[in-house]
């Protein structure tokens, strides 16, 4: 009988536990595809810092270039001190 | 006409890509067709003893690949299923042994010979991976209900995409009674997280092992549900394309028409 009841309670949390994986599974898979390899940002951040030259005399050191993570959002943040411009 | 490569793939091991290839293999061939099935697990090999084929090993698809024998030399025939040939994994060596030239010109040769290649992938998205993806025309990406397999299962169909490839899902071991109770994800919450094209759904099953203890066509099961899915499901692949894919349900026959009777269900 008592064991009967623990069941019955127990079993609340495996209830429906479907939904919470499928809710999981879709943030995860959202995050997954959002995640660059570092080689990959290594690349864009010669590429970026390719055509910003042309334009700026940047400090290369000093730059960084990375992802920021929000509950619902992403951004490519790339922060770079300008020394001066290049006129043409 | 030029035979075709079907690759049965996964992200997670253990989900059931072995015996899906050995299946449907084996339902092709005894739906007429002239079919391969090819262990590309190297240094894992598995493919064999699920068959009942081990004893009977002579050569192996690296060896193939290597030029050191000819297919037709390393092609086992099955005694019981006519017109199906494994050509299995070598045991000794690693995944590194293969070049996907050299499996591409053998995947050339094998398209002459047979009617469907069957490709048993290893798990993961390495190597062996790349090998047994490079000459596919076709892929199954296998995955079971759960949070793990499904996930992995995404990053497979993305690789795959990348390489021009459109895979169609088989969902595994599904088990409907735990499905009906909000246990575990239905093929429907599966199919909406990953957004593909379904091949078929097979049910957990106990004649799936003992099957295998045995080394004997799971297919050649009639009470088995899920060797009867993989039939459906080579059936689909093999032109019936109108044959509606099957939901493992969980209550017997019986039950449906009582539970109908006395109004349970609707
Ligand atoms: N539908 C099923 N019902 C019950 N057991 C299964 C089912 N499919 C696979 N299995 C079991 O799961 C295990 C892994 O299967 P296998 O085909 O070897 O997976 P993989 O090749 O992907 O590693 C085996 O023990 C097999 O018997
Ligand atoms: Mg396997």
């Amino acid at each position: 009988m008592l064991s009967k009841l623990l069941k019955r309670f127990t079993s609340q949390n495996k209830k429906n536990s479907k939904n919470d994986a499928k809710r999981r599974l879709q943030f995860a898979l959202v995050y997954d595809k959002l995640e660059i390899n570092d080689s990959t940002l290594k690349d864009l951040q010669n590429d970026i810092i390719q055509v910003i030259s042309r334009y700026f005399e940047i400090d290369r050191d000093a730059l960084s270039l990375e992802i920021q993570r929000d509950d619902d959002a992403s951004a490519l943040v790339f922060n770079t001190p300008i020394l001066n411009m290049k006129r043409k | 006409m030029e035979g075709k490569i079907i690759v049965i793939t996964s992200g997670k091991g253990g989900v059931g890509k072995t015996t899906a290839t050995s299946s449907i293999g084996a339902a092709l061939a005894m739906q007429g067709k002239r079919v391969a099935v090819i262990d590309m697990d190297i240094g894992l090999r598995n493919l064999d003893v699920i068959m009942g084929l081990e004893n009977r090993i002579v050569f192996n698809i690296v060896d193939v690949v290597n030029n050191r024998c000819k297919i037709s030399q390393a092609a086992i025939k099955d005694r019981r299923i006519d017109n199906l040939f494994l050509i299995p994994a070598s045991q000794s060596d690693n995944k590194d042994v293969l070049t996907t030239k050299g499996v591409q010109r053998v995947a050339k040769e094998l398209k002459k010979e047979f009617d469907y290649i069957i490709m048993d992938s290893p798990a993961g998205i390495e190597r062996g991976f790349e090998n047994s993806v490079v000459s596919a025309d076709e892929a199954i990406v296998v995955c079971t209900p759960d949070v793990s397999a499904v996930r992995d299962a995404d990053r497979v169909i993305g690789l795959l995409y990348s390489k021009s490839i459109k895979p169609k899902l088989l969902v595994n071991r599904i088990e409907p009674a735990r499905v009906a109770r909000g246990e575990m994800l239905s093929h429907e919450d599966v199919l909406e997280v990953l957004s593909i094209e379904l091949a078929g759904l097979v049910p957990m099953d106990e004649y799936v092992l003992t099957s295998s203890n045995m080394g004997l066509p799971l297919v050649l099961q009639k009470e088995s549900k899920a060797g009867q899915a993989f039939i459906r499901i080579a059936k689909r692949l093999n032109g019936e394309t109108d044959l509606p894919i099957e939901v493992p349900t969980h209550k017997t026959r019986m039950w449906n028409t009582i539970s109908k009777k006395f109004g349970f269900t609707k």
